[in-house]
């Protein structure tokens, strides 16, 4: 008898316990319910990609001196270059450039090893197309240089959260001229050049002394 | 007691003073408030599809529907015209009799079952003496319906989710008739307009919720069960089984699939707020505020104002429940069918039981406040 009643008690036990945790998760998700939305309306808004965004690659086909490092680099040898030996010049010319962004993981392994720097990532990310074919991009299609979301005036650019104020987590309507958390690249840089032509300086008038 | 305001009545003695004989008089009135009930209903599924798809997005921190009518509340008969334009298709060595009449025989039942729901003292199609019992008869056709659709599909899946939900609105079935049959004691009669008025003593002290607590939560777990609502949602889990009965189901075949389950979560909803909430009743007796105010309860303005007072407070009630449900949708992890069935026969079952037998106990003790 005392066994049945202990085994009823724990049961009611469980059963409450079962209850108060539906009722923590009921608490939460009802808590969610007056977050605001992070949706990014897209067609109409888009986030600016960020600064090392791996888009699809870039190819300046001038640049390029065939040496296939990029064919060499990539997981699957993707980069097709079609070169010939040009005798009198002893040179290589470069005849055609592709690459299939139906099969490239935009790793950029290319872009990192190539010695001439002809290879880089833009932020352009729409490639869909009709038929997969059309994802094989000639150097004419490398060539061509993304539209910029900030340019586009059917689009209002979001910014992402690395571009967002400290503590800011919403990129609707922030206030013109807001600046994003940390220093930009470009100060830094500025900084680091006026500390370089400083401490030449201070060599060269070292340097003069002696 | 407030008689309320007589539709029928005055409706009926309107015509016969046009000239009309009675006979016809009635018989121009019978189809009206079967006419609005379907109304009614149809239009809860809208309002039921945009709280879902609304209060979803907002567990998830989206938006929702927002373009489709003032902020989205169209979408519903987007999603409907886009299933009537789609072609309708039987599947290979199929039953075709069985296919088109099983959505049928589920959503039928669910619409019928409004009969019974009152929204005041008159304001319910028909005032039957089985009452509750009518609605707990129907909602056990629709297994039925599961079962055809599931097995004429000629498709294992479907088969599958037929079964299944045969088998989960049977096995919870039993503890939600249960409880219902605990609120049938303290009232002493099948009828909705009793089970309400039995509450309706002391505001919202007296409603049932207070003294059947054990049988609320046992009648609702049941109710979501029956509506085959998250978390009981598993003769479709997508993961498992497709779509479950509905795989092979296409066009307003489908779409009368998900008319049925919104309007039976309407349903439950609403006979929830009816056994367990006070139904109509506003939590503060109507009779006291007149008292405090000091107007007649007879005045026909205040007649109008306590009616529409009765709709607005059933609905809100059902509505609440609602949202409580698509709440749990988001919080409660679907449970698997072993589960289902353990927590229906060996949890529900027993405790309804046991909540049954205290209710009758506690009729004999205390039958002042058990309806004795």
């Amino acid at each position: 008898m005392l066994n049945f009643l202990k085994q009823v008690g724990d049961y009611a036990k469980e059963t409450a316990q079962a209850a108060k945790f539906i009722g923590q998760g009921l608490s939460v998700t009802f808590d969610h319910m007056k977050r605001r939305p992070v949706t990014v309306q897209y067609p109409y808004e888009k986030l600016i990609p960020s600064e090392r965004y791996r888009g699809r690659i870039h190819f300046e086909f001038d640049k390029c001196i065939s040496c296939e490092v990029c064919v060499r680099v990539c997981p699957i040898n993707l980069p097709v270059v079609d070169w010939e030996f040009n005798r009198e010049t002893k040179k290589k010319t470069l005849n055609h450039y592709s690459i299939d962004f139906g099969v490239c993981i935009f790793c950029g392994n290319c872009v990192e090893y190539c010695p001439t720097n002809c290879l880089s990532m833009t932020e352009e990310y729409e490639l869909a197309s009709y038929d997969r074919h059309n994802l094989n991009y000639d150097n004419v299609a490398l060539g061509r240089l993304p539209y910029k979301v900030t340019n586009d005036p059917m689009v209002t650019p979001m910014r992402e959260f690395g571009y967002l104020p400290k503590g800011v987590m919403d990129p609707h309507d922030l206030p013109a001229g807001t600046q994003r958390a940390g220093r930009l690249p470009k100060d830094i840089l500025a900084e680091l050049e006026t500390q370089k032509a400083k401490e030449d300086a201070k060599k060269a008038s070292v340097e003069a002394a002696e | 007691m407030n008689p309320g305001i007589d539709l029928q009545g005055s409706f009926v003695r309107a015509l016969i003073d046009l000239g009309l004989p009675s006979g016809v008089a009635k018989t121009v009135w019978l189809p009206l408030p079967m006419l609005l009930m379907l109304v009614v209903a149809t239009v809860s599924i809208f309002i039921c599809v945009w709280l879902e798809r609304k209060i979803s997005a907002g567990a998830q921190q989206r938006i929702g529907p927002e373009y489709v009518g003032p902020i989205g509340a169209l979408q519903a008969v987007a999603d409907g015209v886009k299933l009537i334009f789609k072609a309708d298709i039987t599947p290979a060595k199929s039953d075709p009799w069985l296919f088109a009449i099983g959505p049928a025989i589920v959503v039928i039942p669910v619409f019928l079952s409004f009969l019974i729901v009152p929204f005041g003292q008159n304001l319910v199609i028909t005032d039957l003496g089985i009452g509750i019992f009518l609605w707990i008869a129907l909602s056990s056709i629709a297994p039925i319906g599961f079962l055809m659709a599931g097995y004429s599909s000629n498709n294992k899946y479907s088969l599958l989710g037929g079964l299944r939900a045969a088998a989960q609105s049977i096995s919870y079935e039993i503890p939600l008739a249960l409880s219902v049959l605990a609120v049938v004691l303290m009232t002493n009669g099948l009828s909705t307009i009793d089970i309400v008025n039995q509450q309706s003593g002391y505001g919202f002290l007296g409603w049932n919720i207070w003294r059947q607590p054990v049988g609320f939560v046992i009648f609702w777990i049941s109710a979501l069960a029956e509506c085959e609502r998250l978390p009981f949602d598993l003769p479709e889990a997508e993961e498992e089984l497709v779509a479950g009965y509905q795989t092979e189901y296409t066009g307003m075949k489908f779409g009368l699939f998900y008319v049925g389950s919104y309007v039976n979560l309407m349903l439950s909803a609403l006979i929830v707020s009816v056994l367990y909430l006070g139904g109509w009743s506003f939590p503060i007796p109507v009779e006291t505020i007149t008292g405090l105010l000091g107007v007649s309860e007879s005045a026909p303005v205040v007649q109008l104002l306590s009616a529409s007072l009765g709709i607005v407070m059933t609905l809100i009630k059902a509505y609440l429940l609602v949202f409580l449900t698509i709440l749990l949708r988001w919080t409660v992890p679907r449970v698997r069918i072993d589960q289902l069935l353990d927590l229906g026969w060996k949890f529900l079952l027993p405790v309804s039981l046991v909540n049954l037998l205290l209710t009758a106990g506690l009729k004999l003790t205390f039958p002042f406040a058990f309806g004795g």
